[in-house]
């Protein structure tokens, strides 16, 4: 059987790097994950979601720009009409199968870097790329938002460890870079 | 002049010296001061030249505003131009010099220009030297071509460093409840009741200190005042921004702040940005922005030792800096006399005129018991110096005007003639400021967005009142009730003289309305002599305003003396509009990390690693990195793709194609929509089948090409070029949007999800079957031509093949998701590399798409419809798609349409252009009727090829002498038209 390469295969080297003192940025990649997009009609919201739900086995379903936590997976609705269903490590038995006319189902894992990013200054940080008010009372934990990394579309959400993006796969390696260096002013952190 | 450092005095801290460079010269400062203050508490008067007449300058303000005090600083890969003096922190090992000037602005060779003078007046190089006798005859433009480079080289003031900025830059996006801009009584008042209200502030200053106003006041009451604001705001968890400048406002609350993060450190930190570029947005913005002070126009008025009065407060009471011995002080109004008085006390002899022929009783004893002299109704005619000023010829008021006085001996003399609120920010929102004949200046008027002017920005001028606006300011703002008024404008105790400009009638003076550009009151009368009429006008004509202080001092007597010329009232006359930057901002700034290579976001390939590491040369295509070509030692780059195009069609090549498009178009309504789409049938593409397609613009240009398997009923992967991958996945989003809401189609981009290769050639099949789990399933019978099936590779690799050619080769497509391309490459790369085969690249792929006549993006270049790129037989007659009706317009259906044709040179030695036109030999010139697109040579046919757009078609032009002209490499070819299908026309290799 053969192991995946993940999209920063060899550019997240651990260590501590930047300004020295506190460390004010912790970043990791998650090597091995799966996406499974979920893709509803207007008229089949509810039964969609009630796939997505059982399938990440989350409490309730999310509403657009927002995720639930669920037992097995992250539960996204990245658009109004899709979930995407996120989870660590490569288990298939997340992918439910869909009758065409209720949605579609799309496997994504593999189009997808996954950064964590956790620390004093992760806002700041993410804010000298982001366009997005990230202040805690306007982006609370939970909350999803597709947005602009360098004019590249990314998906960020807030977890209970700090910040998540998903980063296009081939964009990413030049993304992380930027990500990198401007880390380094507050004192940096690869995992 | 001649300045003393006070004992005890200002905010500078004597514990902390520092050791700067001035012209080479070590001096020292102290923490605290500015580069200004120090070169002042030095003893160093001359500090800059100006740009015209390089006459010498010197320290003329405390801040943004300053003309004079404009220096070089830095060295080598840091070495900046154009820095105010006034404004830089100064900092342990700071180096700076003197510009425009040789070989130093004290003793400056440029000052001959000063004898000329009379020829440099307004507009003076259109007037001089276009097609005027004696300096040119005629229509007056090759003579100026040579003057004007002469000119463009005197122009300017200091040299930009011409190597690489070593220093990194950020961009920042921050977002705030109330964004207050200036932190003086106003500032610090508003964003206090701001944060109070439990409102998220943003407070940004430019100065180094927080303060404004206070920093300059005397007073302890003053000080102990802005402690507990700032110590109330930090509590209050406000952001506080300093070293920031606010330098334009834009649309919904979006303001630009340029921060200097290391400007002023000694030793730069490789990891901190040198400046940072905010995008901040806001609920609502107060700008408490302050007020500048203006001087009027008199005889060498910009001599060094002669400075506004407020800069001297600023110097003594900030800096502990006393700029003179002997100082006259020259005002119109009364905010002037408290400094006389302060400067009085700190032991200046000090001579105060008042233009005005009274002063009331208080400012009398204020000056009376600070022992300064008070004179009414005298104010400066000429200085007298050239390097330094020793005294001053006065004027005295007589009826409406004035007359020559007498002479006053002095060292240093300060002129106020008003104040000019700072309205930029407020400009840059379309809100034109309103004159207000009262207070002799213009004043903000209301905003209809989030946004309030607070203290002197407003034009209140009394501290007490300015803090109270800054409160009241922000309460209006935030919609509070019972906020009572903003104060009015103007409180001083008597009405400020409007005074612009002292002359006396028979006596020639040089009066200066904008310093830094050279340019006087007689250039503003000149061009209205000349019919300048509007204020616009005036500015381009005169320059006035467009020097880095962007008018901020000079501004407002230009008009008031515009206004004088032509018989009206300073509001007839208007203003000029204040754009952003409020202040230079700096490129690497507006850059920020985007350099290098983050330009652009750099796309990489899955096996991007593993083509490097077997030896790819990469060429960028697009954001796309992809290989180039793959050299064997020693191998150049023509030799490498000939090779590797040779042995391709031979035995087997190996290319990452994983840079093509790929689109997931799902639902039950997906083959009805991508029959809309592609010009050809789409509706009945059987599942396990790939068909390629061609998709038309609405206007019948056709937008791309590729191929699209059926996986299943209701799944399609689509396949775009990779140029235009983004705008056909953007074009079906809209037209799923748009137009055909009713579709149940979902389309999703996974171009980032598979990794992806083209095995091609003679040998391809049997390569890749060694690699399969099942080798058997990519047989002839199992997967015919345009086939496409899910295949297992060996170490459980799932995967996608498509039986598909763009080489005319039997050829495939192999997809595997993104994280196996390296998986896949380790695997297929020996069982080509046994096959005899090899791995090829862009270059070679390029070579073996024109011998078949594919068109690529060179081809479908936006200008082309279907017949014209050859491909008109794929345009169904039978049904409706995108673009069918617009491709059938008159225009598209012309005979001498450009189509797409091969191109053979007439001597198959010969090589010739891509790019060049197409022309028949009689007639070399023009456009020509034709263009080569791509030109490579072919292995397979043994000489070089082309392919491009001729008119007609290539069988119009059998037989004809055609050639390939190129005037821009200077080559002119002699070539054959002949039909784009130039190698195995009939396809039998790929169907093999």
């Amino acid at each position: 059987m053969t192991n995946p390469v993940s999209a920063l295969h060899g550019q997240t080297e651990s260590g501590r790097y930047g300004e020295p003192g506190d460390v004010g940025i912790l970043l990791g990649e998650v090597k091995e994950f799966c996406i499974f997009q979920l893709a509803a009609w207007p008229e089949t919201i509810t039964a969609i979601g009630k796939v997505a739900t059982t399938a990440a086995n989350a409490a309730k379903v999310p509403k657009p720009g927002k995720m639930v936590k669920g037992k097995k997976a992250d539960l996204l609705r990245v658009e109004p009409l899709k979930w995407w269903i996120v989870a660590e490590g490569r288990s298939t038995a997340l992918v439910p199968a869909i009758d065409a006319k209720k949605g579609c189902g799309l496997d994504l894992s593999h189009s997808r870097a996954w950064v964590k990013i956790n620390g004093a200054k992760a806002e700041s940080m993410l804010n000298h790329f982001l366009p997005i008010d990230l202040r805690p009372e306007s982006f609370p934990n939970d909350t999803v938002v597709t947005t602009a990394f360098h004019h590249t579309g990314v998906t960020l959400w807030r977890g209970d460890r700090g910040f998540n993006l998903l980063l296009p796969r081939s964009f990413s390696v030049s993304l992380w870079e930027q990500l990198h260096e401007s880390a380094l002013q507050y004192g940096l952190e690869v995992l | 002049m001649t300045a003393i450092r006070l004992e005890k005095r200002g905010r500078i801290d004597p514990n902390s010296p520092l050791t700067f460079t001035w012209d080479g010269k070590k001096l020292a400062g102290y923490e605290g001061d500015t580069l200004a203050s120090a070169l002042l508490a030095n003893n160093e008067q001359v500090l800059g030249r100006s740009f015209k007449y390089h006459r010498p300058r010197g320290i003329m303000s405390a801040g943004v505003e300053e003309s004079g005090a404009i220096v070089s600083i830095g060295e080598g890969n840091r070495h900046e131009a154009n820095v105010k003096a006034t404004t830089l922190e100064l900092y342990e090992g700071l180096v700076a010099n003197g510009q425009n000037a040789w070989p130093n602005v004290r003793t400056d060779v440029g000052a001959i220009n000063g004898l000329f003078s009379r020829f440099f007046s307004a507009g003076f190089y259109y007037k001089t030297f276009m097609g005027l006798p004696p300096f040119e005859w005629g229509s007056g433009t090759w003579l100026w071509m040579q003057y004007e480079k002469l000119i463009r080289k005197a122009a300017g003031m200091g040299t930009a460093s011409r190597e690489p900025d070593p220093d990194c830059y950020d961009h920042a996006h921050a977002f705030c409840d109330v964004l207050v801009v200036g932190s003086g009584p106003a500032g610090l008042h508003a964003a206090h009741s701001a944060a109070k209200a439990g409102k998220d502030v943003i407070l940004v200053e430019q100065d180094f200190e927080l303060g404004g106003d206070y920093l300059n006041q005397m007073s302890g009451e003053a000080e102990s005042k802005r402690v507990s604001l700032i110590k109330a705001l930090e509590k209050a968890g406000a952001h506080i921004m300093t070293r920031t400048t606010a330098f334009g406002l834009y649309d919904y609350g979006t303001a630009g702040l340029l921060e200097r993060v290391t400007d002023h450190h000694s030793i730069k930190s490789k990891f901190q940005p040198r400046q940072r570029f905010w995008t901040v947005r806001a609920g609502a913005t107060i700008l408490a922005t302050g007020a500048l002070e203006r001087t009027f126009a008199f005889g060498n008025n910009d001599r060094p030792g002669i400075m506004t009065v407020s800069s001297a407060k600023t110097y003594l009471n900030r800096y502990g800096v006393l700029a003179g011995r002997r100082i006259v002080v020259s005002t119109n109004n009364d905010s002037a006399y408290s400094t006389a008085a302060e400067l009085a006390a700190a032991g200046a002899h000090t001579v105060f005129l008042d233009a005005r022929e009274s002063t009331n009783k208080a400012n009398t004893s204020m000056l009376e018991s600070a022992g300064a002299e008070l004179r009414n109704g005298f104010a400066p005619l000429e200085a007298a110096g050239s390097k330094g000023i020793h005294g001053v010829q006065l004027a005295s008021v007589d009826g409406k005007g004035w007359r020559a006085s007498e002479y006053e001996s002095c060292d240093l003399l300060l002129v106020s003639g008003g104040w000019s609120p700072v309205v930029n920010l407020l400009s840059h929102r379309g809100v034109k400021p309103v004159w207000n004949a009262e207070q002799a200046c213009f004043v903000p008027a209301k905003s209809d967005e989030a946004i309030a002017m607070a203290g002197s920005a407003a034009g209140i001028w009394d501290t007490a009142r300015c803090e109270q606006s800054g409160e009241i300011a922000v309460k209006q703002l935030l919609g509070s009730e019972n906020t009572g008024s903003l104060p009015k404008p103007g409180d001083l105790k008597s009405k400020i003289k409007p005074v612009y400009e002292i002359s006396v009638p028979g006596k020639k003076i040089k009066s200066f309305v904008d310093p830094q550009h050279d340019v006087t009151a007689d250039d503003i009368r000149l061009a209205h002599q000349e019919g300048f009429v509007s204020v616009e006008h005036l500015k381009r004509y005169t320059t006035l305003g467009m020097a880095t202080d962007q008018g901020k001092v000079g501004n407002v007597i230009g008009l008031a003396l515009m206004a004088d010329a032509l018989g009206k009232e300073i509001p007839e006359v208007g203003t000029t509009t204040f754009r952003p930057p409020y202040t230079p901002v700096s490129i690497g700034a507006l850059t920020g990390r985007n350099t290098g290579t983050h330009f652009k976001p750099l796309r990489r390939t899955p096996m991007h690693e593993w083509n490097l590491r077997n030896n790819a040369v990469m060429t960028d295509a697009g954001l796309w990195h992809r290989p180039w070509y793959f050299p064997a030692k020693g191998e150049t780059i023509s030799e490498a793709y000939v090779r590797e195009a040779t042995i391709s069609r031979q035995t087997v090549g190996i290319c990452d194609v994983s840079s093509l498009g790929k689109i997931a178009v799902q639902g039950p309504d997906a083959s009805e929509f991508l029959n809309r789409i592609y010009t050809n049938a789409f509706a009945k593409l059987a599942i396990g089948k790939a068909r390629y397609g061609i998709m038309l613009r609405d206007d019948g240009i056709v937008l791309d090409d590729g191929t699209t398997w059926r996986l299943s009923e209701n799944d399609f992967l689509m396949t775009t070029t990779t140029a235009h991958a983004g705008k056909v996945m953007v074009w079906l989003e809209e037209l799923l949007q748009v137009r055909w809401p009713d579709l149940k189609v979902h389309v999703t981009s996974v171009s980032d999800q598979w990794g992806a290769v083209s095995i091609a050639g003679p040998k391809a099949r049997d390569t890749i079957a060694t690699c399969l789990e099942n080798a058997n399933s990519i047989s002839a019978e199992n997967l015919p031509f345009m086939g496409v099936k899910p295949i297992r590779l060996k170490g459980e690799i799932d995967g996608l093949i498509a039986r598909i050619s763009f080489s005319g080769e039997l050829a495939y497509e192999v997809y595997v998701p993104a994280g196996y391309g390296d998986a896949m490459m380790d695997l297929l790369w020996p069982a080509v590399k046994a096959a005899g085969g090899c791995l090829y690249g862009l270059e070679a792929l390029g070579a073996l798409r024109i011998e078949k006549g594919h068109v690529t993006g060179a081809e479908l270049d936006g200008r082309v419809s279907i017949d014209d790129a050859g491909l008109g037989s794929m345009a169904s007659k039978k049904k409706s798609y995108i673009g069918s009706s617009l491709q059938q317009r008159p225009e598209f259906l012309r005979e001498d349409r450009p189509r797409l044709v091969g191109i053979f040179p007439k001597d198959r030695k010969q090589t010739f252009n891509g790019g060049s036109i197409l022309c028949r030999s009689e007639k070399v010139s023009g456009h020509g009727d034709g263009w080569i697109t791509a030109v490579t040579h072919s292995p397979a046919l043994g000489h070089w090829i082309g392919i491009g757009y001729m008119s007609g078609g290539h069988e119009l032009w059998t037989g004809k002498n055609v050639i390939a002209a190129d005037p821009v490499r200077d080559s002119e070819v002699e070539v054959e038209i002949v039909s784009p299908h130039m190698f195995d026309a009939k396809g039998e290799r790929m169907h093999d």
